[in-house]
């Protein structure tokens, strides 16, 4: 099978059922995409697949064949992304297990709209649980890349 | 349209000079493209070992990077920054240039972390070390400079002279430096009016590497010939492996090997379960081959505990039985005759860690050697617990920590370190990372134990004369019994329960049950006796005095009130609420580490369902390294309470959990979380105090008294669902 993940194709055997999350983890050894729930619960493997926000816990590899996967290694080749600037600004972090998926999400809602409000930041976040309660820095940050992007 | 103030501003936070420089021409020049914002600098993780170590803490490399060992397990809590900052303060080091390393086990160091101990245990030897460090390289300069070393001075990563131009930076010196053991006291520390770090509000260490996707946890390890490993464990705590088919299983294209593990207890907390373990290339394969074990348990006596009689029992024996004294101040039994009593009971429920990251540890046993890759709490306990139950002397045990994605307590035990090496012992010596799946974490937790209190106070003359607490606890750990209102006659008493599983350490411990029930019921008091909530705590809490508490500290009053009358001031206590809306109040001390916190919710009600609307908060933790990581603690810790509040407990049938991931083990989400407002107190203390586990303990009460003021209703048993 051959996967794009952040621009760059990878020709691998692949049982085609094996979810993208471990494809990225255990096959190809980007392992910023967390493991968390493996249900889609929980939101800590979230990717963008065509600039979509994707669990990729239950997404099957078929199913991005044809698509562009990035992860949030390839967020920020040269400079960092505007969320994650946001993200340090705001000392969003604590244990940080869900922040990839927290960061990804976020950038998948500025992708589709600019500028959020604080209900719709809040309804679109609501997939993503942080379990060190990083959330009012969360709306902070995303208020924070809004404006700066 | 970018303005240069706000162009100067975004890239001057993590850039020179020179980057200052560039992003100004590009400015200029386009104007209207968004700013790039510089690659932050990141932690290396683990460090090597050129360079200059000063003792076990610090390393300082010719390049002028100061390396520093974090004992203290990393888990989100901000610990290695917070360290680091104390090192850096007395080494006067330049903060950007400061690093962490994540430390192996240091023989007799006491390196677990918990009870919100870490910066307090660490404050003195962490000062030392950076005091230390900066004598040597004031020497050093001195010597190389022919000059007396009292004519010399640091600042900011390098050794000046005085009245001179002349400097030298740390790293220059690093080849220089001469350690006479006979000079290592030191004697020399900072007045803490010299500080120019501590108190302030600095980065986080870890951030970056955390947003890029590049913080080392234990899951994330990959190593040459490393295979992945899942453990299908008996259901119920106790049960029996009798026997097992795994035909199937291998038939599943990448499983390697499935074996048997064999359980034992560990601890009064901790115990490994048997069960067949899958060996698989890759952790999915691992996954869907443990649904094609065919597997024979038997399973053991827990399987007869039912929760409801379990629970009346326990009713029952705390209704009956006299207990363990825990706590006695005066003598109860001098008031046989008092003129009025109030007593009430609240129950507390088991609560699941759900750590984000879940229980893995990669391992390799070698029979007289092994080597361990995981997170842990307690790095020397899973190395003695290693040793005694695996045969392997500590000295040929490698044990290397990484930083966790939460641990809450649950990552103090050493089961899932110890659970690795079992399976590759019985994999011939197969290198594996054994990985928790999110149901194994739910269903094999180590849960924080259930608690029932019963708080009665009697009264005489109107005023109390006799306050008792008896709690019934299942299974790990002891009464608080943190009972510091001024009543005469105080006395404490704690039954035991056996429940269905084991109980462990979970963030606050019993301050989570005992802070809501006596909080609640104090409340409950006040509003019997026709007093304000507010009033009758402080009336209670006399200026100017101290309890002692059977505690290593006593417990500073007037470090309580201030909590308290801050929370009130900010929280504009006793404001005029609407229909159907409610203020409560709370204030608890956590003599673990010796913070104290008081709260204020306010809720408002509709159609039964309660909704928290705003959380005040204040701590007075002492001396504070940087106030905005006492926030952070605090927010976190406020939403670690709101999870327990509205979806705490658990379920289990015939012994086995049956809640079994964050669908039915709900924790609070985004949308669900109040505004939290934190106030860090001002304080005389000369010394820092815990942090970590100060603001759940307040949060349950000031909550249910909210709901209280808004309905009438008590709430004496959590969770709640609906009012």
């Amino acid at each position: 099978m051959k996967v794009n993940i952040n621009g760059q194709d990878y020709e691998q055997e692949l049982d085609p059922d094996m979810p993208v999350l471990w494809v990225l983890r255990d096959v190809l050894g980007l392992t910023a995409t967390k493991y968390g729930c493996g249900i889609g619960q929980c939101g800590a493997c979230t990717v963008l697949v065509d600039g979509q926000a994707m669990r990729s816990c239950t997404t099957k590899v078929r199913f991005v064949e044809d698509k562009q996967v990035q992860t949030i290694e390839g967020v920020s080749r040269e400079f960092l992304h505007p969320v994650q600037k946001a993200w340090i600004d705001e000392q969003v972090p604590q244990c940080g297990y869900c922040q990839s998926g927290q960061i990804m999400s976020a950038i998948a809602l500025l992708n589709e709209n600019p500028e959020p409000t604080d209900g719709e930041i809040k309804s679109f976040m609501s997939g993503n649980i942080c379990r060190c309660g990083t959330y009012p820095r969360i709306i902070k940050a995303i208020r924070k890349a809004a404006q700066n992007d | 349209m970018l303005t240069r103030r706000k162009f100067v501003q975004l890239t001057g936070v993590a850039g020179g000079g020179l980057v200052i420089g560039i992003g100004l021409l590009e400015s200029c020049e386009q104007q209207k493209k968004p700013p790039k914002n510089p690659l932050p600098n990141t932690q290396n993780g683990f460090g090597d070992n050129n360079g200059s170590a000063i003792g076990e803490y610090l390393q300082i490399r010719p390049d002028g990077q100061v390396f520093i060992n974090i004992v203290k397990h990393e888990m989100g809590q901000g610990i290695a920054s917070g360290l680091m900052a104390i090192v850096a303060e007395e080494l006067d080091a330049d903060w950007d240039r400061v690093h962490v390393v994540y430390s192996d086990p240091i023989p007799g160091l006491a390196n677990w972390a918990g009870g919100s101990t870490s910066t307090l245990n660490e404050w003195g030897i962490m000062r030392s070390a950076g005091a230390l460090a900066r004598k040597l390289l004031i020497q050093a300069a001195a010597k190389g400079w022919a000059v007396d070393k009292e004519d010399c001075f640091t600042d900011n990563n390098h050794v000046h002279l005085k009245d001179s131009e002349n400097k030298v930076e740390y790293g220059e010196l690093v080849d220089k430096i001469v350690f006479d053991p006979s000079e290592s006291e030191v004697t020399e520390l900072k007045d803490k009016k010299q500080f120019k770090l501590v108190g302030k509000v600095f980065s986080n260490k870890i951030i970056p590497d955390i947003v890029l996707g590049k913080h080392p946890y234990a899951l994330d390890i990959r190593l040459p010939e490393m295979k992945y490993a899942a453990i299908e464990r008996a259901p119920v705590f106790g049960g029996r492996l009798v026997d097992f088919e795994a035909t199937e299983a291998l038939q599943l294209p990448g499983v390697e090997q499935v074996v048997p593990i064999k359980g034992f207890v560990l601890d009064g907390s901790s115990h490994i379960r048997d069960g067949v373990a899958v060996i698989a290339n890759s952790t999915w394969t691992a996954f869907q081959a443990r649904k094609k074990l065919k597997i024979t348990w038997e399973a053991g006596e827990k399987s007869n505990i039912v929760h409801e009689r379990f629970l009346e029992e326990a009713h029952q024996r705390l209704r009956e039985e006299d207990g363990y004294v825990a706590y006695s101040k005066g003598d109860v039994d001098t008031y046989p005759d008092a003129e009025k009593t109030i007593s009430h009971t609240y129950e507390f429920p088991y609560q699941h860690h759900a750590c984000m990251e879940p229980l893995n540890a990669t391992a390799i046993f070698m029979e007289d050697r092994c080597e361990v890759w995981t997170g842990t709490q307690a790095a020397n306990y899973m190395l003695g617990n290693i040793e005694k139950h695996l045969g392997v002397p500590k000295e040929n045990i490698k044990l290397h920590c990484h930083p966790s994605g939460g641990g809450f307590g649950l990552r103090y035990w050493a089961s899932h370190g110890m659970e690795a090496l079992l399976v590759s012992k019985a994999a011939g010596g197969q290198l594996v990372k054994m990985v928790y799946s999110r149901e194994d974490d739910i269903q094999f937790d180590f849960l924080n134990p259930l608690e029932i209190n019963t708080h009665t106070m009697g009264f005489k003359e109107g005023d109390p004369v006799t306050w008792q607490l008896k709690g019934a606890l299942d299974n790990w750990g002891g009464l608080c019994a943190w009972m510091i209102y001024d009543v005469p006659n105080v006395h404490a008493e704690l039954i035991g329960l056996k429940g269905f599983t084991q109980m462990s350490a979970w963030r606050s411990v019993m301050a989570n049950a005992e802070g809501f029930s006596t909080e609640c019921f104090i409340d409950e008091v006040a509003v019997e006796l026709g007093e304000d909530p507010l009033e009758f705590r402080l009336g209670l809490l006399p200026e100017g005095t101290e309890v002692q508490l059977n505690h290593k500290y006593p417990c500073k009053i007037d470090r309580i009130r201030k909590a308290l009358k801050t929370v009130a001031q900010k929280g504009n206590w006793g404001r005029p609420m609407e229909e159907g809306s409610g203020q409560g109040i709370a204030v608890y001390p956590y003599m673990h580490g010796n913070g104290y916190a008081a709260a204020i919710a306010e809720v408002s009600i509709e159609s039964g369902q309660v909704k928290v609307d705003k959380i005040f908060v204040a701590i007075e933790c002492g001396l504070v390294i940087n106030p905005d990581f006492v926030k952070k603690q605090m927010e976190g810790g406020v939403i670690w309470a709101l999870s327990a509040l509205f979806y705490g407990g658990t379920e289990y049938d015939k012994g086995k959990v049956t809640r079994s991931n964050f669908h039915d083990n709900k924790v609070l989400r985004i949308h669900e979380t109040p505004e939290i407002e934190v106030y860090v107190c001002e304080s005389d203390e000369e010394q820092p105090w815990g942090v970590g586990e100060i603001a759940p303990p307040v949060t349950y009460p000031a909550v249910c008294n909210a709901i209280f003021a808004a309905t009438g209703k008590r709430i004496r048993k959590l969770p709640i669902s609906t009012v």
